[in-house]
């Protein structure tokens, strides 16, 4: 076990390191050039040379790749952003908490529609309730969660003159305004993601509902609920707890679009501001974090496998 | 098929409909896409704008059919770059494992360590959007992806006696895999590709959403929904509707059509 963990530790670095070379050559080797914007459109200095000069980008590729990556090892230091020139880190992490609450939201919403859904679909599997679950899976995966995010924010505001609050408001100041602002983004997010929870819930309750143990739990003359509550969910939310975390990239992802359309001030919305007026830095800091949180916690996730299932020996 | 498998049948008339609008376009769309019209703006459905026009008065329903053929120019051009050079990484990786295997698999490690959304984005926001920019882009990343897939079954595929009786009769490495490793893996790389194609057009339409895919005056349905046009959305509601429907639309025929032709090809790849 210990030999495992050491393993899975040592072969993350090699991945980090990659990742942090793929994202900083991306940067420098594509065309796009964010000083000559920077002087031309916002005059933030007299000449290019001494805006080049100035944010170190006259300096070989190499150094310039040594200095970003030394910071981060030595001084935890991730930068600071062109514009504005503030510390990157710091912006992330007052940023961070918005979207892993809408993350978190999300994953909330997505898995009680879509174990719900999935149970009542594999319980009373061909039924008429099966088709409608099953179709509501696949509506829920056709669905563009972008699109219905529009028409939530449009629709609403034409028919019953009602708007989603814009203001955000954060969690510690006022908890329930909080939720009434994440409720919405969550809910739209979490109801395109839904599908494939239930897919995959109807598929492992049906596969377990047939196992022995469950013969034996019917034939000892328990009622149906005890039986699938108790003894069958808990094995077929196996594959449903692996899709989620299978699927952490997508909600990361997906946070820039929602945080566009709903204006959530979380890291996003930060990743999109920064593209759009090519602050590298930001992006290829940003990029990092979120990669290196995608590693971790997919090695989190391995690991605990290694835990909880006494069968999975390394 | 057509019995067996209904929903796949449905999906197949979505995508034929699709490609119909697709390439007919020049014949059957009612107006130019790009042809505005001041003085009709944001109407609503009417006979002569059957789906209502948009804030410079185009037709939206000329709009959302020039929008198929983007949508399927950029789904089938990023998928056949995507395929190849999933083919292609694979394969090689595959066979010929060892050091060289365990380099590229480092190199696929870290692509897929990144939300796929982001590092799109990344590079689209450097490349600037263009038509041709995203097709090479969604298909690099759809072949770096899949190439996980195609290297399993290679693996498989080159340790049947069969690869190496042909290696003992003297054939070469580009023999070998050619002949007998790669019409093996053809069956894994046609279903990968056809569920795959959904997934391309939704991300296509998801950066032409932000305004980093397929540039203005090109429809696209993701385009057309825009980020940058939501206010005019508030006015003329349709403009987001429609876009949306066709999207959804889409998507769900690819889907179904994708399911049905992955339990025909490899039913070992049937999933929940």
């Amino acid at each position: 076990m210990k030999r495992y963990l050491l393993r899975r530790l040592a072969l993350a670095i090699p991945t980090l390191f990659l990742v942090s070379v793929l994202v900083f050559a991306l940067m420098r080797l594509m065309p796009g050039d964010v000083a000559t914007r920077m002087v031309e459109g916002h005059a933030y200095a007299p000449t290019l040379a001494a805006l080049r000069h100035d944010l170190g980008l006259d300096r070989p590729v190499h150094a310039q790749y040594l200095d970003w990556i030394g910071g981060i090892v030595t001084r935890g230091d991730f930068g600071r952003s062109y514009w504005t020139r503030q510390p990157i880190l710091d912006e992330f992490m007052r940023r961070f908490p918005v979207t892993i609450e809408l993350a978190f939201l999300t994953i909330v919403v997505s898995v009680v529609l879509g174990v719900l859904v999935g149970i009542v679909s594999a319980v009373r599997q061909d039924s008429v309730s099966d088709y409608v679950g099953r179709i509501l899976a696949i509506l829920a995966l056709s669905v563009p969660y972008f699109g219905l995010a529009v028409l939530v924010v449009v629709l609403p505001s034409i028919w019953f003159k009602w708007t989603p609050v814009w203001s955000y408001v954060p969690f510690t100041t006022d908890p329930l305004e909080n939720l009434k602002i994440m409720l919405v983004p969550a809910f739209v997010f979490g109801v395109t993601r839904a599908g494939p929870v239930m897919r995959i819930m109807r598929s492992a309750l049906l596969d377990v509902l047939r196992q022995d143990y469950i013969r034996t739990a019917w034939s000892k003359g328990l009622a149906e609920r005890p039986i699938i509550l108790r003894h069958a969910l808990k094995n077929a939310m196996i594959p449903v707890i692996s899709l989620i975390g299978l699927q952490m990239p997508l909600y990361i992802g997906g946070s820039v679009i929602i945080e566009s359309i709903f204006r959530l001030p979380g890291v996003g919305l930060f990743f999109f501001e920064a593209l759009t007026r090519l602050d590298y830095p930001v992006v290829q800091s940003v990029n990092l974090i979120i990669a290196a949180l995608v590693v971790g916690l997919n090695l989190l996730i391995d690991i605990s496998y290694a835990f909880l299932d006494p069968r999975i020996r390394y | 098929m057509l019995v067996g498998k209904p929903l796949g049948t449905i999906g197949g008339v979505i995508v034929l409909v699709m490609l119909a609008a697709a390439v007919l376009a020049d014949w059957i769309a009612p107006y130019g896409y790009a042809q505005t019209s001041l003085r009709s703006r944001f109407i609503s459905m009417s006979t002569a704008h059957w789906l209502g026009t948009d804030e410079l008065g185009r037709d939206l329903l000329t709009r959302l059919i020039y929008g198929a053929r983007i949508s399927l120019y950029v789904g089938f051009g990023a998928i056949a770059i995507g395929s190849v050079l999933a083919t292609l990484i694979g394969i090689v990786s595959g066979y010929l494992g060892g050091r060289f295997d365990l380099l590229v698999q480092r190199g696929v490690d870290a692509w897929m360590a990144f939300p796929p959304l982001l590092l799109l984005l990344s590079i689209m926001s450097l490349l600037g959007p263009s038509v041709w920019n995203i097709t090479i882009v969604l298909g690099v990343a759809f072949g770096i992806q899949n190439s996980r897939v195609v290297r399993g079954v290679a693996l498989l595929v080159k340790e049947h006696t069969f690869v190496e009786s042909a290696r003992a009769l003297g054939a070469g490495h580009v023999r070998t895999t050619l002949t007998h490793i790669l019409p093996n893996v053809m069956p894994t790389i046609i279903v990968v590709a056809t569920t795959g194609l959904s997934t391309v057009i939704l991300t296509e339409a998801s950066l032409s959403f932000l305004g980093l895919g397929v540039p203005p005056p090109y429809p696209t349905w993701g385009g057309m929904l825009s980020l940058a046009g939501l206010d005019h959305m508030y006015r003329a509601p349709w403009l987001a509707i429609w876009p949306a429907v066709a999207l959804s639309l889409a998507v769900f025929g690819f889907n179904m059509l994708g399911d049905a032709l992955r339990d025909l090809l490899d039913p070992r790849l049937k999933g929940g």
